[in-house]
């Protein structure tokens, strides 16, 4: 019998009777060849690997890191609610000692979902991560952070929720937003006025195989987390860097990402896309599985796996080396101004205007940091749907300091008096008191 | 008409014959481990002393030789021959030393993603041949969606084997170590089982019973008839815990969630019923190192029963998991769980003079008071037992669900009343009620609950269904059948034709069966895309034919 070095939770949830729609890439069929794989390798009687039901986050969960218009049932279906669940009991293994690591298997995924959220934006309704890492705090008392996102895409969700939180190291690697949706995750994109640095864009050019994956991890993502010195590491698991996967371009392997995986340690990962349902996915899963149990996976090979084919030029590979290095450099030295905002009395304040790929509507936005300095900062978000009525969210950090806590209230206060929104949604973490307003 | 019932348990071979009006003859003799046939025998003889043997039309059987020539490693050599393609390395997989590995591989649709190496494979069978091995067990990851593989070396072997397992015949379900201990565990017993079925037919027909349908048990609570059972006797492993969990539902009428306890001498078996029927382990039952597919009934053995020990650790009092012999009312000479429930006067068997004298001797050897250490002893039984079904309940609760439907609809089990059947079952009925406040229950003829579960369990089988429309192909992996479907192939469709393989199978068991017992157990249905149009349906379906009694005995 074999036996996993490192004690493993996987929470498999296929959600095998939701779907965006029936051809749609993010469809009930999924993860079908996965559990198919899974099961026929008998992934669940390794001694140490077991798998367990997801938990189903509730409004409270969604909200804490959310600022949901009009509310977290309108934006969350049930899935969303099981696939943040699944998430979560994800992190409880781990945090109550039952598995070492722990492996959320789950969809639908959620690393396009940003702070404010107005509807659905590439599959992702809800951040299943942040809503985790956001839980672990809640539940377990602060923590050191770092999100290690894999998926092709840029994680600019995940990035959005963190950007003003310096005790988040949030790392993406994926393909070059010049080429790929959302179009962002550029190294200057390095964090807010608070926490720079603590974002860490490393775009690489399609093509990329698992040489330069590998460089990456060694030569950045690894002397970046040394230094940083979370007390967990999450790897947001989007396999769609694999060489087949019908969306994107890259030539990732079922072997790079298990080695990747090896090399990271990831106390959690969970499920990001991956749309190579049949060539992909299931091999992926499984080297992923594998690594994280430590258990042997050089005999996991997807069909059409030739590593000379797919293998990066020499100029390809310089290229990558160079970005490593720009890429440290920002951590190490950060600059002194953050990429997006501008200052305006005390406030650091950034306007954007968010297309919602999947709904196919703009939302424009304000949000507004209190620069202070006694504590990360009370965070103020305006926001509107176009043609729709205008939201208003407020966060009092955890750590915040009592003059922030205290100008939060008069805040929230003030906007009830003017009635310029509909809708108003309080979050303080600081006293756990969470509030919403509207109709 | 009478059924007859023999349970061959690991003290008592039980056996019952049971008329229209009930029980009519029951029959207890000690288990001769080294010769079975002769207890089968022995116990037979005293049922058709007391029956007319024309009335007698079936016998159903449950038996530990397969169980016990597994465990006791007494089986013959085997020849493995798998073949894996991608993902563990199936040598972590290897159940002995005639084990090899053939280059080849099909994927999770069934496409052949690499052909099969004739030249080792060749390679292979001559070792085998050099080693002297007659049975082969052949197993191709994911054979049950394409059994090509198997086939292939099936065809290879040809000659050199007495008889051949392929891996897809045992069952549809994937795991594919799993499906390498089965089929080698089926290849291993084959022979020895096969002469005890040769020597039951013998012994019947010398005792003039040549007309009766004689069906074996299995794990899953169900039987299968004689000269299937000689093609498939790993089936036949762990039938006795079976036995008693259809004893039960043949006696009592079970219609809640509940809690069943066989309290044994050396251990109490649990098991637990949502609803009105048993749980069946959801991959299948581990034997000897290795975890199998053979479906079983959820049945957990704990090492505490009757003539399990009385100790002390620490100044606490303990008992079991050892048996240090019997009881002392029944000429031992450690104290047991009987011992302590015939000091407090809750059960009347043995030399009771002796048991007494000697469980004051051991109080007081502790420095404890007889009726003390009575009550601790009992209470720690009970505690034991009682913690176990809590952690085995919150188990079966904890069980992964794959859709939404499920997790909202998914209702935990919540036990509402306890069965207690076995020799110390109503000896212990009041202290079970007291730990858990529960209605207890334990039913007349419970000790010989087992024999007659035996004797009106009924013939059970399972299929699986797979259909792909894209290829054209359905294909029911353990009834070797492959047709070809139009690609407006639905669900519907492959559900009839689920059932109607299901009970044609029935038919061709000679098993007469009106389709009220079958079921489809699970059915889904996904398009399948390639680019952005649908290019066809995986179809899954599975069915069974329910585990349970024919009819109830009261």
């Amino acid at each position: 019998m074999l036996k996993a070095d490192n004690s493993l939770g996987i929470i498999f949830f296929p959600a095998f009777d939701w779907a965006i729609s029936p051809t749609h890439p993010e469809r009930e069929e999924r993860l079908l060849y996965t559990q198919d794989q899974l099961r026929e390798e008998g992934l669940f009687d390794i001694e140490g690997i077991r798998e367990y039901k997801p938990e189903v986050a509730c409004s409270e969960d969604i909200e804490r890191v959310h600022f949901c218009f009009p509310e977290a049932e309108a934006v969350a279906t049930r899935s969303h609610c099981i696939s943040a669940g699944g998430a979560i009991k994800a992190a409880k293994l781990v945090m109550e000692g039952e598995r070492e690591r722990a492996f959320a298997l789950v969809r639908p995924p959620g690393h396009h979902a940003m702070k404010t959220v107005q509807g659905s934006r590439g599959f992702c309704a809800i951040n299943i991560e942040a809503i985790m890492c956001e839980y672990i705090r809640e539940n377990y008392g602060p923590k050191r952070i770092a999100i290690v996102d894999t998926d092709c895409h840029h994680g600019d969700g995940t990035q959005d929720v963190y950007w003003h939180d310096p005790d988040t190291l949030f790392i993406s690697l994926h393909q070059d937003g010049r080429t790929l949706y959302p179009g962002t995750g550029f190294p200057k994109e390095s964090g807010g006025p608070k926490a720079l640095g603590r974002t860490v864009n490393i775009p690489l050019p399609p093509g990329t195989s698992d040489d330069g994956f590998m460089m990456v991890m060694e030569k950045a993502v690894m002397p970046i987390l040394e230094d940083f010195k979370p007390d967990l590491i999450i790897n947001s698991a989007g396999q769609d860097n694999h060489f087949t996967d019908p969306i994107t371009n890259m030539n990732f392997s079922a072997q790079g990402y298990a080695a990747l995986n090896s090399m990271l340690k990831p106390d959690i990962a969970v499920l990001e896309g991956g749309y190579a349902i049949q060539g992909a996915l299931p091999y992926v899963n499984l080297g992923i599985s594998l690594a994280m149990a430590g258990v042997d996976y050089s005999h996991v090979r997807e069909p059409g796996f030739n590593p000379k084919t797919l293998k990066e030029s020499e100029e390809v590979m310089n290229y990558i080396a160079t970005i490593c290095e720009g890429v440290k450099e920002i951590y190490f030295n950060p600059p002194a101004e953050s990429s997006e905002g501008v200052v305006s009395g005390n406030w650091s304040v950034r306007h954007r205007n968010i297309f919602y790929d999947t709904e196919g509507f703009t939302e424009s936005q304000t949000e507004s940091l209190l620069l202070c300095n006694n504590c990360r900062g009370l965070l103020k978000v305006e926001t509107q749907r176009e043609g729709g009525p205008m939201g208003f969210g407020l966060e009092i950090p955890a750590a915040a300091c009592d003059s922030c806590r205290n100008q939060g209230y008069s805040l929230l206060e003030e906007a009830q008096v003017k009635s310029r929104y509909r809708y108003i949604q309080l979050i303080n973490r600081k006293d756990k008191d969470y509030l919403r307003y509207g109709f | 008409m009478l059924l007859l019932g023999i349970d061959v348990g690991g003290t008592h071979t039980d056996a019952v014959a049971i008329g229209p009006d009930g029980l009519e003859a029951q029959v207890k003799v000690a288990t001769r481990h080294d010769n079975l046939l002769s207890s089968i025998r022995d116990s037979l003889g005293e049922i058709v002393r007391h029956t007319d043997p024309a009335r007698i039309k079936q016998l159903n059987l449950s038996t530990t030789l397969s169980t016990n020539s597994i465990v006791e490693g007494n089986y013959e050599d085997v020849g493995v021959i798998v073949s894996a393609g991608p993902g563990l390395d199936p040598h972590s997989f290897m159940t002995c030393k005639d084990f090899h590995v053939i280059p080849g591989s099909l994927d999770h649709r069934g496409s052949e993603t690499k052909r099969l190496d004739n030249l080792s494979l060749e390679e292979a069978i001559a070792s085998c041949r050099n080693a002297g091995i007659k049975v082969y067990a052949a197993v191709t990851k994911f054979s049950p969606r394409n059994p090509a593989h198997e086939k292939s070396i099936e065809l290879a072997i040809g000659d050199n084997s007495d008889f051949t397992t392929l891996g897809h015949q045992l069952t549809g379900r994937l795991n594919f170590p799993r499906r390498i201990s089965t089929a080698f565990y089926n290849c291993a017993v084959w022979r020895v089982f096969n002469k005890f079925a040769d020597a039951i037919a013998d012994t019947l027909d010398e005792m003039g019973l040549g007309h009766i349908k004689v069906n074996i048990l299995k794990a899953d609570g169900g039987t299968m008839p004689l000269d299937l059972s000689r093609k498939v006797p790993v089936q036949s492993i762990f039938s006795g815990p079976a036995a008693s969990v259809m004893g039960i539902i043949a006696l009592c009428n079970i219609t809640h969630d509940s809690i069943i306890y066989d309290i044994g001498g050396t251990t109490t078996d649990i098991a637990i019923f949502a609803g009105g029927s048993p749980l069946i382990e959801q991959e299948g039952i581990h034997i000897g190192s290795h975890p199998t597919l053979v479906r079983a009934l959820k049945v957990h053995s704990i090492g505490i029963g009757g003539d399990s020990a009385i100790s002390m650790l620490n100044e606490k009092v303990r008992v079991g998991p050892n048996r240090l012999g019997p009881s002392i009312a029944f000429g031992g000479e450690t104290p047991t769980l009987t011992d302590a429930l015939i000091w407090k006067e809750s059960c009347d068997c043995g030399n009771i003079e002796r048991s007494k004298t000697g469980f004051t001797a051991f109080a007081a050897k502790n420095g404890l008071e007889p009726d003390e250490l009575a009550d601790q002893a009992i209470g720690y039984a009970v505690d034991k037992i009682h913690d176990s079904t809590r952690s085995l309940v919150d188990e079966i609760n904890q069980q992964p669900v794959y859709t939404i439907h499920e997790l909202l609809e998914n209702r935990k089990i919540i036990p509402r009343k306890i069965y207690i059947m076995g020799g110390p079952a109503q000896a212990m009925k009041m202290d079970v009620f007291r730990k858990f406040r529960l209605s207890t229950e334990v039913p007349e003829n419970y000790d010989v609950a087992n024999a007659i579960g035996a004797a009106l369990t009924r013939t059970t089988t399972e299929l699986e269904l797979f259909a792909d429309t894209e290829r054209g192909l359905m294909f029911i992996p353990s009834l070797g059948h492959r047709e070809n479907i139009p690609r407006n192939y639905k669900l519907e469709d492959a559900e009839k034709d689920a059932m109607n393989h299901l009970l044609a199978h029935l038919g061709e068991m000679h098993v007469a069966s009106d389709g009220s017992n079958a079921q489809i157990t699970s059915s889904s249905s996904f398009n399948m895309v390639n680019g952005a149009s649908t290019v066809g349906r995986n179809i899954r379906v599975k069915c069974q034919i329910k585990p349970g009694v024919d009819r109830t005995y009261s």
